[in-house]
């Protein structure tokens, strides 16, 4: 291997590398630093040391963040990770996301935000700083060495994405050329001319976003953790709660974003129809967010009431030990067979379990350490007051949080007893229902606990109170159930609408009050009034989303399926300009356009009344690519309306081949003599300025003929005269542009011809035919080349419709507004005390 | 009894609830055998048959899929599947099918396929590089 290699650019690696043992070794300093400066409070010395290792790991995992970023942008293949997860024709906001593509990139991710959370934290923390650093400096040296990639006593540590092409991979195994010709391996870069690009699902703008905040969720979960233990180690047991309930609430935030931007991806972009499948990787991203949630709830009995001490801290321990159980589970996997998601093992699953094992020793310890000395309430709760059912309403989100573990687990349950226990066959449903319980007694609770006062409540008040919004809210829940189709579900997803409306209600009340200023409460009653409406939109738009693309016609089904009685019939076949009905749609499948490296179809909609006036039309183009490394990807198109969502996908088609987009794309390569083979035999047409050529499927008007004074591509010698023809194509009653053109080089002529894809059609502008005695006559030739009429073109497709979706998505705008209101809140109490 | 030790108690009682009904909705692997004496849906783990026919054809049932897969025992068994042909079938390395047996026929209610390739495939792909200038 020690050959030099043709074209490698090896010093943006080398670098990397560099910053990455640089990240980990000052992220151990700082470490080691700031636990001294924590039990040597005289020696400030430490506390200096510890900062500059922070500061110097932030800013050299922003180094490697910079390294990699070249390496990728460059398209520097040479590299395994560039080579392995991008490609030369991504668009730069796609480069960006297949920078977090892959493991290495979603840990860089983690370790930046940590950093960047850290050096706020020295900046902000005052008292706290030593003890809590140390336990954020621990974890940051634990992600450091996640990208470490190095090799001790033969077993490689973590996985640096600086590895090298020809290192991760045999290339003289894997291309037989390589290992008989030592030239060609030399220059093997020359022939690796692209990567292996990116998942076409993965190219959404949501994937621009959505890991970053993810991440950043993740990462601020460490600081509630930090406070706990700082507070548990250093004594001040009662402090910790105060500081770390904003942090708290900034991660419950962050994540809860995160996670709905994942969601909104999923139904934007995967066919799976809806916005939520309990995919366990799906659920390791919630189980942190309930725990936290929950123990969020209960540091706040706690900071009003002294009450529930031991849950609160025991709450925020588990929630970032989950954090990193939840990393285990899709980046180990273990979750193999039972998710299509998850990450596939990079030989880290032990790096991964000890990181979980070392924060969950340390949290265990510490907690039997001082178990003694915490201050446990004497006295129980008042039953009527709003610490008690708080308290229960945060127990429920855990146990919740319970399920998820347990049955998201049930391959790690495998692993270790050597079971082969299955998840659940209809896994939506069991989650659906259980979930669904927990949600009805949570949702209930906060609107409950929104009459009742800390310490005591006046007893047959609240209960007039409270039971008049019950009727209220029950009212409503009827009508709702009634108008939207609810009542033919399950019972307990009725309960859940009462709960979601008496906690909008309850919450609406409280709102309205702190508007008048007579309580501090606005950012916990706008969340749970936001919480609500996710939970409304949610259980209308999944409980009650109807496929329309129905097959009502029978025709299609083959005996033997008619036999077995199976009843989804969700697809629907259309060939192509032929109407279908499908509920009160007219839907046409009119054709395709293709912008490479996507193949949209063209799907029209028509409601027509019983005039037959067409009182609404539009056009969904659901899209596919067909990736020749990934196959056929599909992603749906969605109309959008103030109540409901129109859901389109194309689950299969004959319009769409393999090799399009490498048709479609300028002269990249390919033969010009291939291409003409997928056309008809081209026929000639002198043409002058405004006359018109007859086409299959309508005509070509030459509307004009310019000078060029460049050319893409091909750069112009001062001696060259280039001439273009616009050209104005009508086909299928749709307008296309194209103007191919011809060039003249030291007397030779060259023609550059143009496709118009979409109507199958391709001209060139092969001769020009002077006029000598009038210039104006001069006409010039068109050769047009037409693709055969083939068979007739199909789609199979799938519309799903989901009323009141929106509800979901503003929802969650407004538990967003809501946190952020209450961190405010919860900052100015700090300043204050 | 302390009004805390009764919730304590709810909370175990709620937490072995939520167990059993997870032991209970969990099912097992298994193989075509395993599905031909049981009635209830269960998972069967196995890879396709690559030399028979996979029958789907749209322009027929959009709705119908049939093809054959060999379970982790080396059993065949014709699968049944209703629905649209998953996209790149044809390239998956591992099925996990969940279902149930009619007949002699395995109706799958869900297809899980593993095509390891589709996110990682190490398989360098050595394209010589053409000229552009060859039109010149």
């Amino acid at each position: 291997m020690d050959t030099p290699f043709k074209g490698e650019h090896l010093l943006p690696g080398q670098l990397g590398q560099f910053f990455i043992v640089l990240s980990f070794g000052s992220a151990l300093l700082s470490a080691i630093s700031y636990y001294y400066a924590t039990t040597n409070k005289q020696d400030t010395s430490w506390r200096r040391l510890g900062r500059m290792g922070y500061l110097i790991n932030t800013a050299s995992v922003i180094g490697i963040g910079v390294c990699l970023f070249y390496i990728i942008l460059n398209h520097l293949f040479e590299y395994y990770y560039a080579w392995q997860h991008s490609s030369v024709d991504l668009p730069v906001y796609y480069i960006i996301s297949s920078f977090w593509d892959g493991q290495e990139g979603s840990f860089w991710l983690w370790t930046f935000w940590q950093g960047v959370l850290g050096s706020i934290l020295i900046w902000r923390a005052k008292s706290w700083e030593n003890p809590v650093m140390t336990v954020v400096a621990l974890s940051q040296t634990l992600l450091a060495s996640m990208l470490i990639g190095v090799n001790i006593f033969g077993e490689r540590i973590g996985t640096s994405p600086f590895i090298l092409l020809r290192e991760a991979i045999n290339l003289k195994e894997t291309v037989p050329i390589f290992a008989s010709n030592a030239e060609y391996y030399h220059n093997y870069l020359t022939y690796i001319r692209d990567g292996n690009g990116m998942n076409p699902l993965l190219q959404n703008y949501w994937m621009v976003i959505h890991p970053p905040t993810l991440f950043l969720g993740f990462a601020s979960m460490v600081i509630p953790f930090a406070y706990a233990i700082a507070g548990l180690w250093q004594k001040r047991y009662k402090e910790w709660v105060q500081p770390a309930i904003s942090y708290a609430l900034f991660a419950v935030m962050v994540l809860g974003t995160g996670i709905i931007m994942g969601s909104f991806w999923a139904y934007e972009s995967l066919t799976f129809g809806g916005f939520w499948a309990w995919d366990p990787v799906e659920n390791a991203s919630i189980i942190p967010w309930l725990i936290l949630v929950g123990a969020l709830h209960v540091m706040i009995i706690f900071k009003n009431t002294g009450h529930s001490y031991i849950t609160a801290t025991i709450l925020v321990l588990i929630s970032f030990v989950l954090v990193l159980y939840a990393s285990f589970l899709t980046r180990s996997g273990i979750l193999g067979e039972t998710s299509v998601h998850a990450f596939t093992d990079l030989g880290m699953k032990w790096h991964l379990i000890i990181d979980v094992l070392v924060f969950l020793v340390l949290a265990i310890i510490i907690l039997a350490i001082r178990w003694k000395e915490l201050p446990a309430s004497k006295k129980d709760e008042e039953t009527y007051s709003r610490e008690f059912w708080m308290f229960v309403g945060a127990i429920f989100l855990a146990l919740s949080c319970f399920h998820l573990v347990v049955v998201t687990s049930i391959p790690v349950w495998n692993a270790m007893f050597g079971t082969k226990l299955a998840p659940p066959t209809d896994p939506v449903k069991h989650y659906n229902i259980i979930q669904a319980s927990f949600a009805v007694v949570v949702t209930l609770l906060t609107g409950v606990t929104q009459f009742m006062k800390y310490k005591k409540t006046d007893v047959s008040r609240f209960f007039i109170t409270s039971a008049v919004y019950l009727l209220l809210a029950a009212a409503i829940t009827a009508l709702v159930v009634y108008l939207t189709g609810v009542y033919k579900l399950q019972f307990v997803f009725i309960l859940i609408m009462l709960g979601a409306t008496y906690s909008i209600l309850a919450n609406g009340k409280i709102f309205v009050d702190a508007v008048k200023g007579q309580t501090k409460l606005a950012g916990s009653a706008v969340s749970h009034i936001g919480f609500g409406l996710i939970m409304v939109g949610a259980l209308i738009s999944a409980g009650t989303s109807k496929v329309i693309s129905e097959n009502t016609t029978g025709e299609q089904y083959s005996a033997d399926f008619v036999a077995a009685k199976n009843d989804p019939r969700e697809n629907i076949m259309m060939y192509k300009n032929t109407p279908v009905q499908m509920g009160k749609y007219t839907v046409t499948y009119v054709g395709d356009s293709i912008s490479s490296p996507n193949h949209y179809f063209k799907v029209d909609y028509k409601v027509v009344d019983k005039d037959g006036k067409v009182t609404e039309h539009f056009m969904l183009k659901p899209n596919a690519q067909a990736n020749p490394k990934m196959g056929l990807v599909s992603s749906p198109d969605t109309k959008h309306y103030l109540l409901s969502d129109l859901y389109t996908h194309v689950n299969m088609s004959n319009a769409i081949t393999y090799n399009e987009s490498a048709q479609s794309e300028d002269g990249s390569g390919h033969d010009e003599a291939d291409d003409d083979k997928n056309y008809e035999a081209p026929v000639a047409y002198q043409v002058a300025v405004g006359d018109t050529i007859p086409l299959r499927e309508g005509y070509a008007i030459l509307s004009g003929i310019e000078k060029l004074d460049s050319l893409p591509k091909i750069p112009l010698n001062a001696n060259d005269v280039a001439i273009g023809a616009k050209l104005q194509v009508v086909a299928d009653k749709n307008t296309y542009n194209a103007e191919p053109y011809y060039l003249i080089r030291n007397k030779n002529a060259f023609d550059f011809s143009k496709t118009v894809d979409d109507a199958g059609l391709k001209f060139r502008f092969s001769k020009v035919v002077p006029d000598k005695k009038d210039v104006s006559k001069t006409k010039i030739e068109i050769m047009v080349y037409q693709k055969p009429a083939s068979a007739r073109k199909w789609i199979v497709m799938r519309a799903i419709q989901f009323p009141y979706i929106n509800f979901l998505w503003s929802g969650t705008i407004i538990m967003i507004i809501g946190i952020l209101l209450s961190i405010f809140r919860r900052n100015k109490e700090l300043k204050t005390t | 009894m302390k009004k805390s030790s009764i919730f304590g108690l709810v909370v175990i009682a709620i937490a072995i609830a939520v167990i059993l009904s997870i032991y209970s909705d969990s099912s097992t692997y298994g193989s075509f055998a395993d599905a031909q004496n049981t009635t209830s849906e269960l998972h069967v783990v196995g890879h396709l048959d690559k030399e028979k026919a996979l029958d789907y054809d749209a322009t027929k049932d959009a709705n119908y899929f049939s093809f054959y897969m060999k379970d982790n025992k080396g059993q065949e068994c014709k699968v049944i599947f209703t629905g649209t042909k998953p996209q790149d079938f044809e390239r998956s390395e591992q099925i996990v099918l969940t279902g149930q047996m009619r007949g002699d026929e395995f109706h799958a209610s869900n297809i899980l396929m593993k095509c390891p390739s589709k996110y990682t495939q190490d398989k360098v792909e050595v394209k010589e590089f053409k000229a552009n200038q060859a039109a010149i």
